[in-house]
């Protein structure tokens, strides 16, 4: 990703999430974005099949029945 | 011995002194107190101190003591003094994660499980400890509180993010706290402070009750000055929550029995490649003590271990600014101005990045899992150097000019990122005059591992934390 590509990159997303940027943070942003950008090609250069599965699983959440002590407070 | 003196000691001997009725637990409590109101101006490690809460527990103990109570008596951390990095929960105070932006929020309503599992176990809380906002560093350079200053040097880093957890127990103003670590936020800071720290398997301490950072990533766990101290609390802070999605529903397996055996039938090796790469001169001398002292050792090495680091970072990147989308959106000004345009950053990230170094992560536990079948602990040091001074923007590391503070996490980082359990170890011996922590990491559920090895390490006289020398 080149800086100009890394640049537009920011700007539409920031706009697509409707997330300011204030002209002062920019810079920091971009050197940051630049960064992540670097870990993100270490990690995509790895190759995996489809088989790789993401690590995290969703777990489903069963009615809490009376008594259970493992039951959700529900704070 | 006094309680002011008893204070310096560990939990194990403070809670034996109070059974014995040598001390009370009234004493102790305002031991700690005066120790926090005599350093902590230059300290800075508490941001709320629980005066009234602590002495009102700490009467109430000896009341029961009085009447001979014997289950009191019997409490594993009988009238410890504690505290909890400011993530925690605590009844009647707002839970600011080290920010401002949190300080409107209202009180939280009830304790953190962990801070009632210690208060249970008879420790007695007496405040809240400084962090990087929202976990996000390790340097605790925090501008909204201030610095937290490192007990043996106080012109150094504490480090981060639980740097107050780790400066309190270097200090001597309590003898055990909570941390939480993402990327090593209690490694980095036992490791530059010179204390022994404690980051079980993840998913085995509940986060319940406490403010998040990533998901995916947070573990909690005890900072101390003993290997006992560390395998006693987690014994009692040990058990499943339902109310954590994080959590693993698993028997309550105590270690503070285990230790004994030592060294004892356990397949020890150490870390290579990557991580002998980013220690520099200090930390491979600490390593190199930690392994002659262990028989000496033989050299592993992981697989891709950048790739590794690198998913976590691109992890922690996306999840931690997801969380506080909202107010990145509304007040961005409000932030750390150290990890702002971090999170600002991370907002952005594509999808396919984050998915991708989640897939790497699960592919790098695999790789470690089949390598641990053959070797029962690894050994590698915490951070690539000791304690650099506060406001450091650079380090060299293996010839390279580095940013200092995310540098710190190097060695660390890859570690969490497949949630290994890692004991710190702190060694004095590999420079004149600073400590520097090593790792002591085993399989997943094999604390007891780590804290074996890390027990024999303390009695050979390899590992201390002693309190620093404050005027």
């Amino acid at each position: 990703m080149t800086p100009t590509d890394l640049s537009a990159w920011v700007d539409q997303a920031a706009r697509l999430l409707g997330l300011p940027v204030a002209e002062e943070h920019r810079p920091g942003v971009l050197h940051y974005f630049s960064i992540a950008a670097d870990m993100a090609a270490l990690v995509n250069e790895l190759p995996l099949s489809a088989l790789d599965k993401a690590a995290g699983a969703f777990i489903p959440i069963a009615p809490a029945s009376p008594g259970d002590a493992d039951a959700l407070d529900n704070r | 011995m006094s309680a002011p003196d008893l204070l310096m000691q560990d939990a194990c001997t403070i809670a034996t002194a109070l059974r014995s009725r040598q001390v009370s637990a009234t004493m102790l409590v305002e031991a700690s107190l005066a120790r926090i109101g005599h350093t902590d101006p230059l300290i800075n490690a508490f941001t709320a101190i629980t005066h009234q809460r602590a002495r009102a527990r700490a009467e109430q103990i000896d009341q029961q003591l009085a009447t001979g109570n014997a289950s009191t008596s019997a409490l594993p951390l009988l009238g410890v003094p504690f505290a909890v990095k400011n993530l925690f929960d605590i009844e009647g105070i707002t839970t600011l994660a080290g920010s401002t932006i949190l300080a409107g929020e209202p009180v939280a309503k009830v304790d953190g499980p962990l801070v009632s599992r210690l208060e249970a176990a008879g420790a007695i809380l007496v405040g809240a400890l400084n962090m990087d906002e929202f976990a996000y560093g390790f340097s605790t350079e925090n501008s909204h509180y201030g610095p937290t200053r490192n007990p043996h040097d106080p012109a150094r880093l504490a480090g981060g993010s639980s740097g107050g957890s780790a400066a309190a127990v270097a200090a001597g103003q309590v003898p055990l706290t909570l941390g939480s670590d993402t990327n090593g936020s209690i490694r980095v800071p036992a490791s530059l402070c010179g204390i022994y720290g404690l980051k079980p398997t993840y998913g085995r301490l509940p986060r319940t009750g406490t403010y998040p950072f990533v998901n995916s990533l947070d573990h909690l766990g005890p900072f101390a000055r003993s290997v006992r101290d560390l395998a006693l609390s987690y014994d009692v802070l040990q058990g499943y929550d339902a109310n954590d999605s994080g959590c693993v529903r698993r028997y309550v397996e105590p270690c503070s029995g285990t230790l004994e055996p030592g060294l004892k039938g356990l397949r020890i090796a150490r870390l290579g490649g990557y991580f002998q790469e980013h220690s520099e001169a200090t930390a491979r001398h600490a390593v190199d003590r930690v392994a002659q002292a262990l028989g000496g050792l033989a050299t592993l090495e992981l697989p891709e271990v950048p790739r590794a680091r690198a998913a976590a970072f691109v992890i922690t990147n996306a999840e931690g600014a997801a969380l506080h989308l909202n107010d990145l959106r509304s007040r961005a000004g409000d932030f750390e101005p150290l990890s702002r345009d971090r999170f600002l950053a991370g907002a952005l990230l594509p999808a396919a990045w984050v998915i991708q170094a989640q897939r790497v992560r699960r592919w790098f536990a695999l790789r470690v899992a089949e390598l641990m079948r053959d070797v029962d602990v690894l050994i590698a040091a915490a951070t690539p150097v000791p304690a650099p001074l506060i406001g450091t923007e650079w380090i060299e590391i293996g010839g390279r000019k580095v940013q200092a503070r995310p540098s710190l996490g190097l060695l660390t980082q890859p570690i969490s990122c497949i949630g290994l359990p890692v004991c710190c170890v702190p060694v004095w011996d590999a420079h004149p005059a600073l400590p520097i922590g090593v790792q002591i990491i085993a399989a997943p559920w094999r604390e007891d591992h780590a804290l074996r090895v890390a027990c024999a390490l303390e009695r050979a006289g390899v590992t201390r934390a002693p309190v620093a020398q404050l005027s």
